[in-house]
């Protein structure tokens, strides 16, 4: 009796896990699904009660064709958006990687006074929200500006990518050096004596030691801070205004607004726009889990 | 370890690893901010060619405190939706890791999709929420309602409305009011949590999956029920990890303003959006810089609680 009696309790309790994880995995992908079968909808089945028929009766790729149709309006944004969103998210990764990775290893292993001034003064930049920045940037930005026109140089920093580089660079490069350093300190200090008495200098011992070990570390925040970029949203508002400079958030955006939403547009867009994160994500998840467990506890 | 003949001393090597972003951080973090200090006391206006400026000593701040009821009603939407949303985060992140944490099959499947919403970029969430609270037939929230006749077929919610919930009990009724909880924050704070939750839930889990099952059979067999195998074993167990969690989503939940301004424009004021209409909309760059250090002071002291907390916890 005894038995059979554990028998069914733990027959329950897998009918009740298997029922939990089927709502989690529910809940966690039906938005998502939901906004890819409406980029399926054709525009006039869009506009029509869709209540009744949650999936296409006439399925069509053609709201997704036309964002990369060169020769209209809309492709030529979106393309132009995608185009400038790959370059900023991209240059920005490589120049924080770089920088940020040799002041961290300076900071995790080096003895040099001030250090913790500076370890600190970066945890207090990061407290202050981004909006704390947009305005000096933009009165700074406004300024030289005008005072670029007047000198005749064929050059201004609104609506430019390498403005909204910098910029970028700005907010994120301390959350790379906060994250490397925290990877560094989980390096023993023993393997890099081990290299330097086998006769390599500090630098070789980074080079061939300390960043081949720290290979997951450096997938795993590259894509965080590609992640940050391509995500960012307040200083791509207020620095960019045409296609020179404008990213896809930016565009996204303008889709809608208090009278008319181009639906049609953002389902397509939307779905274009999360491709590249999601699939990074995907791709490294291993590095990406292990990285956020790093980066946020150990530091 | 001594340096060989020729090699570098370790601070002539630190500051030239340093120099790059110590050049970068200075010239455009520290010293925008340094600036945007400097105009927290100035009326500054827009004048063609740069600004022109008015020294005003504290009355920035003090008009904040003392003469802006818009100001503490930001302070207090701004709370309301950090501590909500935060509650939410961990009840449901903490739950789907301890669900994610049983073997069944299919498990590396529903965990690497936990990845999907914490990648999709924040203005698409956005969108995609909208459109999900979109009323009539259009909108799938209410779609799902209809089918699953919770609501009439004639019936729709003004999902994102300004409507606030519990008017008829009367004290909640009230204090809801007086935050101004509206079903559109409400509505947001859900499309937030579906975003950020599998984060938690993620790092809750990493923490999980080192502590060994014995743990659990040892209290089993000492007759815990599964309540108090939770509350003494794997709760004091997360305590460094919630405690990280806590204070980043805090920060970042504090300064939140992309959802919210995609969403509902200047009509739901948190924070970050007051500051941005101050500074962006309205132009008046010394009380936005104000506005700014004042919520980066908010988010320092509710970060020195937190330190306090793990600290005095390290005790222990």
């Amino acid at each position: 009796m005894v038995i059979r009696e554990g028998k069914a309790k733990k027959y329950v309790s897998r009918v009740i896990l298997y029922g939990l994880v089927i709502i989690i995995v529910i809940w966690t992908l039906a938005p998502f699904s939901w906004l890819f079968v409406s980029g399926l909808f054709p525009y006039k089945e869009l506009l029509s009660d869709r209540t009744t028929s949650w999936f296409p009766k006439n399925p069509t790729i053609k709201n997704f064709q036309a964002m990369f149709d060169m020769s209209s309006h809309i492709g030529q944004r979106f393309i132009y958006a995608l185009r400038n969103s790959l370059i900023v998210a991209g240059s920005v990764t490589v120049i924080c990687l770089i920088f940020g990775t040799l002041a961290a290893y300076a900071l995790a292993r080096l003895k040099f006074p001030f250090k913790n001034n500076i370890v600190m003064s970066l945890i207090a930049i990061r407290m202050l929200p981004t909006i704390a920045l947009v305005i000096p940037f933009f009165v700074i930005i406004r300024t030289l500006d005008y005072h670029l026109i007047q000198t005749n140089i064929n050059f201004n920093f609104y609506n430019t990518k390498i403005n909204l580089i910098i910029l970028y660079i700005a907010f994120i490069l301390g959350f790379v050096i906060w994250i490397m350093r925290g990877f560094f300190l989980t390096i023993p200090h023993e393997l890099e004596e081990a290299a330097r008495i086998d006769g390599c200098t500090r630098l070789q011992a980074l080079w061939r030691v300390i960043l081949p070990l720290s290979a997951p570390g450096l997938v795993a925040t590259g894509i965080f801070t590609f992640l940050l970029a391509w995500d960012e949203f307040v200083l791509a508002l207020v620095f960019t205004k045409t296609t020179n400079a404008i990213t896809l958030p930016v565009y996204i955006v303008s889709l809608g607004s208090q009278y008319i939403h181009a639906y049609d547009q953002i389902a397509a867009s939307g779905f274009i726009a999360a491709l590249p994160p999601v699939i990074l994500a995907l791709l490294f998840q291993k590095f990406l889990v292990k990285g956020l467990m790093a980066g946020s506890i150990k530091g | 370890m001594k340096r060989r003949v020729g090699e570098l001393s370790s601070e002539r090597l630190a500051s030239i690893l340093l120099l790059p972003s110590i050049l970068i951080v200075v010239c455009v973090v520290i010293g925008p901010l340094v600036f945007a200090f400097y105009l927290s006391f100035y009326a500054a206006e827009p004048v063609i060619g740069g600004i022109s400026t008015k020294f005003v000593g504290f009355s920035n701040y003090l008009h904040y405190f003392f003469k802006d009821p818009l100001f503490w009603s930001a302070v207090r939407v701004t709370t309301y939706f950090t501590v909500v949303s935060l509650v939410l985060e961990l009840i449901l992140g903490i739950g789907m890791a301890l669900v994610l944490n049983k073997r069944f099959i299919g498990r590396p499947f529903v965990r690497s999709i936990m990845l999907l919403p914490w990648a999709l970029p924040t203005v698409v969430n956005a969108r995609m929420w909208e459109w999900i609270y979109a009323g009539s037939s259009f909108g799938a929230l209410n779609g799902l309602m209809k089918v699953l006749h919770i609501f009439p077929a004639d019936y729709d919610v003004v999902w994102l409305g300004f409507g606030v919930p519990f008017q008829n009990i009367p004290l909640v009724g009230k204090f809801m009011e007086w935050v101004g909880a509206s079903t559109a924050l409400h509505m947001i704070i859900l499309a937030d949590t579906w975003k950020v939750t599998p984060l938690v839930t993620l790092l809750v889990l990493a923490a999980l999956q080192p502590i060994p099952d014995s743990y659990y059979e040892a209290a089993g067999i000492d007759g815990a029920n599964a309540w108090s195998q939770f509350w003494y074993i794997t709760f004091p167990l997360l305590r460094p990890v919630l405690l990280v969690v806590l204070v980043l989503r805090t920060m970042e939940l504090f300064r939140v303003f992309d959802i919210i301004y995609i969403l509902m424009q200047y009509s739901i004021r948190v924070m970050g959006v007051y500051t941005f209409e101050t500074g962006m909309k309205f132009l008046h760059f010394g009380r936005g810089s104000a506005l700014s250090f004042l919520v980066g002071l908010f988010i320092l002291g509710i970060a020195l609680i937190y330190v306090k907390l793990l600290h005095s916890e390290e005790v222990y």
